[in-house]
């Protein structure tokens, strides 16, 4: 007893130390993403600037790749690099705000896919719901819902008929229901009218209740 | 054979009618022989750790024993791997093929670039239509996500894809567009 209780703290203590030393020695290096090869394809400034946005994205448990994507996006499009830092700072973000939202077990697609449905203008609250209601992932829900906005469908209609879907409709069924509200978009349909009618037609028509007084104004199919 | 002594089969008759005390321990002589039998099939040390496993014990425990014992296995249930809100079906792995099309009139090279390739115009080039004509097409695995693409064309134009949802967050200038892989 005498022997082992007294070195526990001082195990500790020492490893703590440690701990410290290595934390205090990395944080003196260079952000660890300036080393990544693909980043060579921005200018000095902006390299620096968006390893270190990635760096902090990566200690703060957030998915880095979207950022360096987004980065090199930027800078295979020639944006200049001010432009580049700036998104990559309002992606990260939009991925923290995502991950606030669908919680720590989000996977990487997942808050990707959520922080688009965020700038879409979805609410936290729909990117919480859609976890709730979902026991897969909810990459292509999420995904179907900033389409739809992309289209012209209100954020509301859009989240409201994604909810309805998302519990029972497979990845495959919510693609296609996207493509269905587009085509009727093309077709002339109101954005709003064509969201209903599509989700009517994936579980049938007394299967929804969004918008349902919209549903006779589906163009016909070609 | 004894048909003319029926005196003697009588009497062997009355021995063998005759109880026979059995040495009480030859149960314990013979179980023995059997068990050296079987150690020479195996190591002793397998014997022993066998004999081990195999005997019969009894435990006492408490009642506060059992419940921390039936909270410990609990707990490791609880935190089994696949436990919790979300169970990934297999399929969310599993990546799919996608044909990539734009009509490039007079193009004389087209790259699909995007987050699935870095971005990176020379990896990904796009095929012209074997006659010739203005169709170019790219094949490409994908993995469950959401991907951003656009065509560079001849290196400079560029054009997003007219058949996909166009990415609402583009912050550059240049169109890009949105591909989703599902995985269900």
């Amino acid at each position: 007893m005498t022997s082992s209780l007294p070195r526990t703290p001082k195990s500790v203590a020492a490893a703590g130390a440690l701990a410290a030393v290595l934390f205090a020695t990395a944080a003196a290096q260079e952000p660890q993403h300036l080393n990544d090869p693909r980043l060579a394809r921005l200018d000095t400034a902006a390299r620096s600037l968006v390893a270190v946005a990635i760096d902090s994205a990566r200690a703060a448990g957030l998915p880095t790749e979207p950022l360096v994507q987004r980065a090199l996006e930027g800078a295979t499009k020639d944006a200049p690099g001010t432009l580049i830092v700036s998104a990559v700072q309002r992606l990260a973000a939009d991925l923290g705000r995502a991950r606030a939202a669908l919680g720590a077990s989000a996977t990487s697609p997942e808050l990707e896919a959520g922080a688009a449905a965020l700038r879409a203008g979805a609410g936290p609250a729909v990117l919480a719901q859609l976890r709730r209601s979902r026991r897969q992932t909810i990459t292509v829900p999420l995904a179907v819902l900033t389409d739809l906005v992309a289209s012209g469908v209100p954020v509301d209609s859009a989240a409201a008929a994604v909810l309805a879907l998302a519990a029972s409709a497979r990845d495959a069924d919510l693609i296609d229901f996207r493509r269905a509200v587009e085509r009727d978009i093309a077709l002339g349909a109101a954005p709003t009218a064509a969201t209903a009618a599509a989700a009517a037609g994936v579980f049938g028509a007394n299967a929804l209740d969004v918008n349902a007084g919209a549903r006779g104004a589906r163009p016909g199919r070609p | 054979m004894f048909e003319d002594r029926p005196d003697l089969v009588d009497r062997i008759v009355t021995h063998l009618r005759r109880p026979v005390q059995i040495d009480p321990a030859l149960d314990g002589r013979v179980m023995q022989e059997i068990a050296q039998v079987d150690t020479g099939r195996r190591s002793g040390a397998a014997v022993a750790a066998w004999r081990w496993l195999t005997r019969p014990r009894q435990f006492t425990v408490s009642p506060l024993g059992a419940l921390a014992t039936a909270a410990g296995l609990a707990a490791v249930v609880w935190a089994l791997p696949g436990r919790g809100v979300r169970a990934v079906p297999p399929a969310e792995n599993a990546s799919q093929e996608f044909q990539f099309v734009v009509v490039a009139p007079r193009a004389v090279q087209v790259a699909l670039v995007g987050d699935f390739n870095d971005w990176d115009a020379t990896r990904t080039p796009m095929r012209p239509s074997q006659r010739g004509g203005p169709v170019w097409t790219a094949v490409l695995h994908l993995s469950p996500g959401r991907y951003r693409y656009a065509f560079l064309v001849d290196g400079s134009r560029w054009l997003a894809d007219p058949a996909a949802p166009h990415a609402r967050d583009d912050e550059f200038g240049a169109p890009s567009s949105v591909v989703t892989v599902g995985g269900s």
